[in-house]
């Protein structure tokens, strides 16, 4: 009797088990090509003197993150970067969840108010920054003419750096607005009946159970946010390039005027890998919390 | 019907033949060994068919030149124009120069650049063009800027320099005083009208270009035989009285700190200051129908600080070659003929160019296309190029920041000039 099973040979074994590998490797030499060979040639980089004025290429090690620590530049930038990032985001939650709240609810005319509600997210942000560095002008912008004011609203060191973040949370809230909105058409009613009936008032239904069960997706929404204050470039670099004194200045504009300005290949590397790093490390953080709440 | 779809065939049918023989254009046919040069700018103000006459011109005048090493039977030009931001066209040059290219041979470059790209030893040593007896043809401003070792690395193409713009009809109120000579006697007229001195405050290139000249126009400087000398008592002196403009005198409105070239020109352009300092474009600008200021703008040279003389800050473009070009004896050509005074006067007539040649500001066809340049003239002499540095982009950095910090209060005159002594004496040391 011939066996009813035929076994197979190493080879067709080695095949078969490297067959999901071989469909995955034209999608992994791509990632690979575009997005790890940069990150890669870039934290080479940063170990070297590269400039292009003067044609300077050398290895220097770790010269160039000694160098940073002692920038006060970079602990300016970095500093504005944390302000900015913390209150903006802070402000984008609460804001975009009453709205969200708000437009959660039936209302007459409730589909065209969360349309309209979308118009600054979708307003490309170099235009928008455009547009309110018009409404900033301090000699007739109309923040000025409204409040009957002369406030220097991009040229002072106290304002500016807050106009930027009064500008991210119009064009960012309505994201997050859409993003819970979505969180809170997941929740059952049956809880919110359940809650009524068991007496709670509204305050209490929000803190137990609005509050837990958009939890994750509260968690979702802070890590987008939070990593796209963190590199805010465009909104400030219409805004103010970085003035007055530096005062707005950001780690991404820093670092795009050591890049693309001056030209500082190698020590604008460094400050590229040191954004780098400090995004992951945030990610960290809130992939960790957003665990702990799951389990 | 089918007669009409067989008209159009036709029709179609010829477009189609025309484009494919090329026939139908004017121009005959290029002579194959013809060699083309490509000219990168930027944009020129108004008419472009300017420059497209005077590369007419020196296309038809090169037919069949003979080179040392070749006889050529035509040169042809393409130009190319680059975006409009200085910051943009340096990152070109630079990466592109850097990767030896040659994919352009003749092209425009900032004043604070040719130093930069001089040492690098990108451009083409251009002495010959602009041998040292000739040098006194040009103004001496942009002579220093593309000198480097007392080679010259580009030529003068067109000249800029800060001015002081000011309102006839409001001196003459005031008692028919003459335009303020020191900086003292701006603010006391500009606190008695009052009205406002606007300037360009906001932390950019532009910053640096005013700084410069309230610290020159005190006796100080920036760098001194390739020394660091910006923490000087004239120049603390002289910054305390920018800050002081906005600060205590209040000549100056405090929103100057978010002020560029437009801008400023804006709200002079409406009347509500009576000094501005700005480029020479402005005044154009002022003085076109429909302007609420036109024909109450005067021009003149920049105050200064007593027992010093005034000065101002050099801008403008230079021609420079391309040390990687393959046609360099025909780049060298064009750049020749670029800035002769016969080309710089057919762009200051057709598009109110400033002609980097002295001699231009005599000419009488010139002077009545543009009056303003019997004026300028006085204030050209005058210009001073930014510190020349292979590092003045770096150096730039440091002073806009620096700068800036004082304006808005972030740190006083002091502070500011002494931190950027020390930023400014690392980055030289740095790069040694």
């Amino acid at each position: 009797m011939g066996r009813l099973v035929s076994i197979p040979s190493t080879w067709e074994l080695l095949v078969r088990d490297s067959r999901p590998a071989l469909f995955v490797l034209p999608a992994g030499l791509i990632i690979g090509a575009i997005t790890v060979y940069p990150i890669l040639y870039v934290l080479w980089l940063s170990l070297h003197e590269r400039l292009l004025i003067g044609n300077v290429s050398r290895f220097i090690g770790l010269e160039n993150f000694a160098r940073l620590w002692n920038d006060a530049r970079f602990w300016n930038a970095l500093g504005n970067t944390l302000y900015f990032t913390s209150v903006s985001v802070a402000l984008e939650v609460v804001l975009g969840l009453a709205i969200a709240m708000l437009l959660h609810r039936a209302f007459k005319g409730k589909g065209f108010m969360r349309a309209i509600v979308l118009i600054p997210w979708a307003i490309p942000t170099v235009v928008a920054a455009k547009m309110w560095e018009w409404m900033y002008n301090g000699d007739f912008g109309v923040f000025n003419y409204l409040l009957g004011a002369h406030i220097n609203w991009l040229g002072s060191a106290a304002w500016a750096l807050n106009a930027a973040i009064f500008l991210d949370v119009w064009k960012t809230t309505p994201f997050v607005a859409l993003l819970l909105m979505a969180g809170l058409h997941t929740i059952p009613k049956e809880l919110y009946q359940a809650a009524k009936v068991d007496g709670a008032s509204p305050w209490v239904t929000f803190l137990r159970v609005t509050l837990p069960l958009l939890r994750p997706l509260l968690l979702v929404v802070l890590i987008f946010r939070t990593i796209d204050a963190f590199r805010v470039f465009d909104t400030i670099y219409v805004l103010t390039g970085g003035g007055p004194g530096n005062t707005t200045e950001t780690l991404s504009i820093y670092a795009y005027k050591v890049l693309f300005q001056t030209l500082q290949f190698g020590y604008g590397s460094t400050l590229a890998v040191t954004v780098f790093f400090l995004v992951g490390l945030i990610t960290l953080v809130y992939v960790r919390a957003l665990r702990a709440g799951t389990t | 019907m089918g007669n009409k779809h067989l008209h159009n065939g036709l029709l179609a049918f010829i477009v189609a033949g025309c484009m494919a023989v090329a026939g139908c254009t004017k121009e005959p046919p290029p002579d194959p060994n013809t060699i083309t040069i490509t000219f990168k700018h930027s944009k020129l103000f108004g008419d472009p068919a300017a420059l497209q006459t005077l590369i007419k011109e020196f296309e038809r005048e090169h037919q069949g030149i003979v080179f040392h090493t070749s006889k050529e039977p035509g040169i042809r030009v393409k130009d190319e124009t680059l975006p409009s931001s200085s910051d943009e066209q340096h990152q070109f040059y630079v990466i592109n120069l850097e990767a030896g290219s040659s994919d352009f041979d003749v092209f425009a470059i900032d004043v604070i650049w040719v130093a930069e790209f001089a040492k690098a030893g990108w451009l083409r040593d251009l002495s010959k063009l602009l041998p040292a007896q000739d040098r006194e043809e040009f103004f001496r401003g942009p002579v220093e800027a593309v000198t480097l070792d007392d080679r010259v690395y580009a030529i003068p193409w067109f000249i800029d320099a800060g001015v002081l713009y000011y309102r006839k009809d409001l001196l003459a109120k005031y008692g028919g005083v003459p335009p303020p000579r020191t900086w003292g006697k701006l603010v006391r007229i500009a606190a008695d009208i009052p009205k406002h001195d606007i300037w360009q405050g906001k932390q950019y290139e532009g910053l640096v270009c005013n700084v410069l000249e309230y610290l020159w126009s005190s006796g100080g400087a920036v760098l001194e035989d390739g020394k660091v000398v910006i923490d000087s008592p004239e120049n603390r002196e002289a910054l305390k009285v920018m800050v002081d403009l906005v600060r205590t005198y209040r000549v100056t409105p405090d929103l100057v700190t978010t002020l560029t070239e437009e801008p400023s020109r804006e709200i002079f352009g409406r009347g509500k200051a009576i000094f501005m300092r700005n480029w020479p474009y402005a005044w154009r600008l002022l003085e076109q129908d429909g302007s609420p200021v036109k024909g109450k703008v005067g021009m003149t040279v920049l105050p200064h600080f007593p027992k010093h003389p005034s000065a101002a800050t050099l801008g403008g473009w230079q021609l420079a070659v391309n040390k990687n070009s393959k046609h360099p004896e025909a780049a060298e050509q064009f750049v020749a003929f670029m800035t002769s005074a016969k080309a710089q006067k057919h762009l200051g007539l057709t598009v109110g160019f400033q002609p980097t040649r002295k001699a231009l500001y005599e000419d009488a066809k010139l002077l009545a296309a543009q009056p303003a340049l019997a004026e300028l003239y006085k204030i050209f002499q005058r210009a001073r190029p930014r510190p020349v540095s292979p590092y003045y982009v770096l150096l730039s950095q440091a002073m806009q920041s620096e700068f800036s910090a004082a304006l808005a209060g972030v740190k006083t005159p002091e502070e500011a000039l002494s931190a950027l002594q020390s930023q400014m004496e690392q980055i030289l040391k740095r790069h040694k």
